[in-house]
């Protein structure tokens, strides 16, 4: 969608941002995009959405600047959701938010210099080494507010007490599939808070893709989820495509969906998978990581790849599908249905899965919405939040599918939800496979493409939530500012949430059933 | 029947009559020599059953298993022991070095002195008392000692939780493992091993009295858990806790826990195996002589490890499909469950026996 | 282990069942073909890789089709030479700086017209991510990855390829270039040979 920014100032945004929230009932925060507009200075755009007329709408705002700080006040109190998002603004460019009790730094280290995403960053070699000591560490946090006389304050807050039992799960720890640290306080066995620390295996690919051409930025989406890589790619080459106008052929939506669903399969599995290998229960991983095989060859016969399809190109797709594509997927959808029911019987519907399950890491519909807890962890408290439905793309209005709801809002129901999606994405295959019209695959564009001036946000549904593009071009060949909503994010701002006095082995549960992988949420 | 009780006489023999060895002299080179074969036994069983639980859990995981190293890959154990002795063998730095030191010692003491008391073949039993069950049980429990130890020793905030966790579940289950041998007690009427197995000449335990099963089936639960192997292996549930007590032990320290949790595993189905499936007793139906006399054939050490691998195919079976429980589950599942059950059953079988 | 809706022994019994259920799938596929593939040792006989599949870039060479096409024959191009013309537009669309290409320019005595020739055409394999940039941006079909994917070396230094200087001949495995042993979605091949 193009965005049509509601202009806010300082002093009124506060007011006006409660009362979208209150009163037009937008109470999804999409995701925050901190930007240096250049002469306005730095300042925010805020996506919203009503999640029941799924209208959207945004806002910005330009933050004030007092002596060298730049402020905003936080909607933290609006949406907790903005918690991560706000301080990965502030990591970036430098924006205070005030009232955030929070105010450190998210994916670089704590002794960074200077903002990487204003437009004045020194990039020069010499100033940015890399660091060869270990990375200072408080335990104390920051909150900034302004006092009377309009002079920034600051506020400490401890993080945890002098002899807290502190377990660090992470970065590198089975369970957290990637490299996140989980700064977990325990009593016991009992989780008082969990403290996300990313930012291990963050590569600034937002900051890189200023400085590339649009085809050269698409090669890094695959590398965010590997699961989801047709996803990741589909939402960046969709805004781009969406801002230049490209009319795609049929075939191309046709193969685009198909390809979709098959990595969103191939998504569920691993997510089957490692759920279960998170509970310890090796065979059923290996079970489905058996059928995961069987996906990924039908993938690579054509995009040639396997975790890095690298298939979506500006304009369509970048080779025919194979000749055989179709023969195999049928053979694919009709061999998988029936193992589908096999992973239940070995793990899902087991006692003790059950048991390990229910009732752990529960957040309810509100807190869903409130944290921006999309995707089927989302789905699993009753929150219609499929974008494939709310915002159909390609030809996700035109097939016949269900958006799977459930309303346990624990672990056991996003795990069901995975189960049930599996079976929806074979009926869409199904309902394609055999209509795919002949036409072009792929539209030739310009040796250098270039996209007309303007903002744009274009989302899809990825595997484990909403992945969105924000693109704001200034009809350059490369992009002003990007910036992408990850689908885990906002997932783990809502740990501390969900699994406060839980078990630190409902940690690991919750962890294997809210689907996240680092290198998406670290970027 | 071979009674193996010959061969053992005829080394006594040997040293105090032809050689004229003092009675000290010639129990101590016995014992320098059954120690010496328990140990090499207790290694050689290990390696087997490790290569085993790699194809077994291999297999039914759709997989091959090492395949590699020698054909069907049967050397695979043996380069991991080479690697496992060449490793350095370092300490953490603030660990407490004593308890650190002598936590493994403690787990494979534990495992070891268990093993001791497993029934070979008539007359082929090391130790052999006549309050045989209760020494079992009272010497397996030092293991948790070792678990314990190792975890605080090491200064480590996972090997603690690991430690708490494991102590909590051993403890526990030793409850209803000590229930499941009474009832055996009950049914044979003796504490003394072999005598248990003689008891069984008829017909095995399990088919002497029919509440016998459920007591088989808790001792199979509760050895599991005591044996640290899934689905109760939390107190080193590698998703959780990396490797949970054992952490931080490289090379051979690593080696003995890894060592002591596959014989644990042997030596809980070797009990299981000598309690209620007649130990080296071959399969015997009262009425059949002639089909007796054909089971006799085969030799009794044949039967001992036919049944005790089979127990442990079993354990494996059910290592390799369930999940991991979680510790309260697991406490909940001993006290609410199997600890009353087997109270129960206990009864049952006494009253049996009483009627019968 | 109750659910609250059945009795405390219709819960232990349905419990069971599913316990029960594992065990039989678990013993199911104890006995079912097994899904490893065995290389090394099947790398000459029963390995399927995919056509498409990314693991090195070549350069293409004139082949007798090609010969009929007339910009080929306009470029007066044999048999078996590259069809690269130093334009350096992989180069410049290559995110990584993998390829570097060096050429001079040369006059053609005959016509008098300035042409460019290429020198070396340096492609580094360890730097490559593999994304067909360079493919696509290609005017000439010069160049295309081919899915031979053994490029392990001992040496960094030995990743550096100079394309223009070697023939490539298919890699290390016959028949791998047209994907190898057949594949069947839904079946492993075990075997080795």
């Amino acid at each position: 969608m193009k965005l049509n920014n509601i202009e806010l100032t300082f002093d009124n945004f506060a007011d006006e941002m409660a009362k979208l929230k209150n009163e037009k009932h937008f109470d999804y925060l999409v995701t925050i995009i901190g930007e240096d507009f250049g002469e306005e200075g730095l300042g925010c755009i805020y996506i919203l959405e009503n999640t029941e007329s799924h209208e959207r709408c945004s806002t910005k705002v330009i933050a004030k600047q007092i002596g060298e700080e730049y402020v905003i006040p936080s909607v933290l109190k609006l949406w907790n959701a903005a918690n991560l998002l706000e301080r990965e603004v502030f990591d970036f460019l430098g924006i205070k938010f005030l009232g955030h009790p929070d105010m450190r730094r998210l994916f670089l280290r704590n002794d960074f210099v200077g903002y990487p995403l204003r437009k004045d960053f020194d990039m020069s070699p010499e100033n940015n080494k890399f660091p060869e000591t270990d990375e200072p560490e408080s335990d104390f946090t920051s909150e900034w507010n302004l006092d009377a006389h309009g002079n920034l304050v600051e506020t400490k807050h401890r993080l945890f007490e002098e002899d807290e039992f502190v377990v660090n799960l992470g970065p590198n720890h089975p369970s957290t599939h990637g490299v996140l640290r989980l700064q977990t306080v325990l009593d016991g066995e009992t989780i008082k808070h969990v403290y996300p620390h990313l930012g291990y295996i963050h590569r600034g690919m937002e900051k890189m893709m200023e400085s590339m051409t649009y085809p050269q930025t698409l090669a890094l989406t695959d590398r965010l989820n590997y699961l989801c890589a047709m996803h990741h790619r589909h939402a960046l080459v969709g805004v781009i495509e969406e801002a230049m106008g490209i009319e795609l052929s049929e075939r191309i939506k046709y193969i685009r969906t198909i390809m979709d669903e098959l990595q969103r399969i191939d998504n569920h599995l691993l997510f089957l998978g490692t759920a279960a290998q998170d509970m310890g229960a090796l065979t059923a991983f290996l079970y489905c990581m058996r059928d995961r095989e069987h996906v990924l060859n039908v993938m690579e016969e054509t995009t040639g790849g396997r975790l890095i399809q690298n298939y979506y190109r500006i304009g369509g797709v970048q080779d025919d599908i194979d000749p055989n594509f179709v023969e195999n997927t049928k053979k694919l959808c009709k061999y998988l249905r029936p193992m589908v029911q096999e992973y239940l019987d070995v793990f899902g519907d087991n006692v003790i899965t059950h048991n390990r399950f229910e009732g752990v890491g529960p957040m309810g519909l509100e807190d869903c919405i409130n944290y921006a807890v999309t995707g089927p962890a989302g789905r699993a408290a009753g929150w219609h939040n499929d974008v494939r439905k709310n915002h159909p793309y390609d030809l996700y209005d035109k097939v016949e599918w269900k958006e799977i709801t459930l309303t346990g809002a624990d672990s056991m129901d996003r795990y069901m939800v995975h189960i049930h999606e599996i079976y929806q994405s074979l009926d869409i295959i199904e309902q394609l496979i055999d209509n795919i019209p002949e036409g072009e695959y792929y539209i030739k564009q310009k040796p250098i493409i270039k996209v007309p001036e303007g903002q744009w946000f274009f989302s899809v549904e990825g595997g484990a939530g909403e992945f969105g593009v924000y693109l704001d071009s200034r009809g350059d060949k490369s992009p002003y500012r990007l910036k992408m909503r990850p689908m885990g994010l906002t997932l783990t701002g809502a740990f501390d949430k969900m699994l406060k006095g839980q078990k630190i082995a409902d940690l690991v549960t919750t962890g294997a059933t809210i689907d996240f992988v680092i290198p998406d949420l670290d970027r | 029947m071979f009674d193996f009780s010959i061969v053992t006489k005829w080394f006594d023999a040997l040293l105090t009559q032809t050689l004229g060895l003092s009675s000290f002299w010639s129990i101590l080179i016995e014992c320098v020599v059954v120690g010496v074969l328990i140990l090499t036994a207790y290694a050689l069983i290990a390696i087997a059953l490790i290569f085993m639980e790699r194809k077994v859990c291999a297999y039914f995981q759709c997989r091959l298993g090492p395949m590699r190293v020698g054909p069907w890959g049967i050397f695979q154990v043996f380069a991991d022991v080479v690697k496992m002795l060449i490793k350095e063998i370092f300490t953490v730095d603030k660990a407490d070095k004593l308890l650190y030191c002598i936590a493994p010692f403690l787990v494979i003491v534990a495992s070891v002195g268990t093993f001791s008391f497993l029934p070979w073949n008539k007359g082929a039993h090391i130790l052999d008392f006549n309050v045989g069950v209760f020494m079992i049980t009272a010497i397996s429990s030092i293991g948790v000692l070792g678990v314990f130890l190792a975890g605080w020793g090491s200064n480590n905030k996972y090997s603690v939780i690991s430690a708490m966790r494991g102590a909590v579940m051993m403890i526990s289950y030793e409850m209803s493992l000590g229930l499941c041998l009474i009832s055996s007690v009950v049914v044979t009427g003796t504490m003394q091993v072999s005598g248990i197995v003689e008891a069984q000449n008829s017909a095995w335990l399990i088919f002497q009295n029919p509440f016998v099963w459920i007591a088989f089936l808790i001792f199979l639960i509760s050895g599991n858990a005591e044996a640290n192997r899934g689905p109760f292996d939390l107190a080193e549930a590698e998703s959780e806790l990396t490797a949970g007590y054992h952490t931080e032990y490289s090379g051979m320290g690593f080696g003995f826990y890894y060592l002591a949790e596959y014989l644990n595993l042997f030596v809980i189905s070797g009990i299981a195996a000598t309690v209620f499936l007649g130990g080296w007793m071959p399969l015997h139906i009262s009425g059949l002589d002639s089909f007796n006399n054909v089971m006799d054939l085969i030799p009794g050490v044949v039967w001992f490890f036919g049944k005790a691998f089979f127990v442990v195919w079993l354990l494996m079976w059910v290592k390799w499909t369930y999940p991991r429980l979680r510790i309260d589950q697991i406490l909940k599942l001993e006290w609410k469950y199997l600890m009353p059950l087997m109270l129960l059953v206990l009864v049952l079988i006494t009253t049996f026996e009483a009627l019968v | 282990m109750e659910n609250k809706d059945k009795s405390y022994f219709q819960g232990i019994a349905d419990g069971m069942k599913t316990l029960a259920t594992g065990l039989k799938i678990t013993l199911k596929e104890y006995f079912t073909p097994k899904s490893t593939e065995q290389y090394p040792e099947n790398r000459k006989t029963t390995l399927h890789v995919s056509k498409r599949h990314r693991g090195r870039l070549v350069f293409k060479r004139v082949t007798e089709q090609d010969l009929a096409d007339s910009k080929i024959q306009a470029r007066g191009l044999q048999l078996g030479d590259y069809k690269c013309t130093a334009c350096t537009m992989c180069e410049k669309s290559c995110p990584n700086d993998t390829i570097k290409i060096t050429s001079h320019m040369e006059e053609n005595p005959e016509t008098g017209r300035k042409k460019k020739v290429l020198d070396d055409y340096q492609y580094d394999l360890g730097d490559c991510m593999f994304c067909q940039l360079c493919v696509n941006a290609c005017n000439f079909d010069a160049i295309e990855f081919t899915n031979d994917f053994e490029n392990a070396v001992f040496d960094r230094s030995k990743l550096v390829l100079h394309l223009d200087k070697e023939v490539y001949k298919g890699g290390s495995l016959p028949n791998l270039i047209d994907g190898g042993a057949p594949l069947e979605i839904g079946k492993f091949n075990t075997k080795t040979k």
